[in-house]
């Protein structure tokens, strides 16, 4: 399931001159934040079809392709967090605890943190919300590579149309 | 609630789903930049997850000032000609 790096790369170029062709791009109506926008809904489109439907993120990604602002529970769920591990702080200062108390406290203080982290990176992950912690963790090997494919792509277009700009000799 | 879930399964799930994610776990530490130089070092699972987060917000955060810079440029170039040619020059690589 895993490409190579080169193999995306090509899939990715392929779909996002598709996309691009597709929007009109030669429309001078335009503004710069339509454009922007359709340049970012074209990428993204292109890097989830580019995993063919077979991962999850790449699905989720297809069916509600305009992924607004982080929701709030993100800030809610650190915002706990840091609560949680200052009172854990606390209790450990209260030193009246033994060595087995504390790394009970500190093994409790680590899953806590796994667990709203979890949340967090489900946030992140298009279609995250539904799924286990195992296919989390894979979706997510995945869908960084497929990004990283998406920004190198994007960086060689900026550049190859600024070349492009510069005043033929 | 999703403790309660965690420890259940915990009690009737052998440990391979431990080693499962331990293995997965490791792969995120290998692809993720800041953690990649401590690949020697024991990073834990809650580190990991923070500098994933952080980095795909980071990858995120690129792809959005990389599309504000693609309007722009693409703005500026007149004729369909040169854009064609930028996009033949994406395909040669």
């Amino acid at each position: 399931m895993h490409l190579p790096h080169s193999t995306l790369k090509q899939e990715f170029v392929k779909k996002w001159i598709m996309g691009l062709q597709r929007c009109k791009f030669s429309n001078k109506n335009m503004s710069i934040f339509e454009r922007k926008k359709a340049i970012k809904l074209s990428a993204d489109t292109a890097m989830a079809s580019a995993r063919k439907g077979l991962t999850c993120w790449s699905r989720a990604l297809i069916s509600t392709p305009d992924r607004s602002a982080v929701p709030t529970t993100t800030r809610r769920a650190s915002l706990a967090c840091k609560k949680i591990v200052k009172r854990s702080r606390r209790i450990r200062r209260t030193a009246k605890c033994g060595a087995a108390r504390k790394r009970q406290i500190t093994r409790s203080v680590a899953q806590c943190l796994v667990r709203k982290r979890t949340q967090i990176l489900k946030s992140l992950i298009p279609g995250g919300e539904f799924m286990n912690e195992v296919c989390l963790i894979e979706e997510t090997l995945d869908y960084i590579t497929s990004l990283r494919v998406q920004v190198d792509v994007m960086r060689s277009l900026a550049s190859a149309s600024v070349r492009a700009s510069e005043p033929h000799n | 609630m999703s403790g309660r879930r965690s420890r259940s399964k915990q009690s009737s799930v052998s440990s391979i789903t431990d080693d499962q994610i331990t293995d997965l776990v490791s792969k995120l530490q290998h692809l993720i930049p800041e953690l990649r130089r401590r690949r020697f070092d024991k990073v834990s699972t809650s580190k990991v997850l923070q500098e994933t987060c952080n980095y795909i917000r980071s990858l995120h955060r690129e792809v959005e000032d990389l599309s504000d810079r693609l309007s722009q440029l693409l703005a500026s170039t007149d004729s369909d000609s040169d854009q064609a040619a930028i996009i033949r020059s994406l395909l040669m690589q």
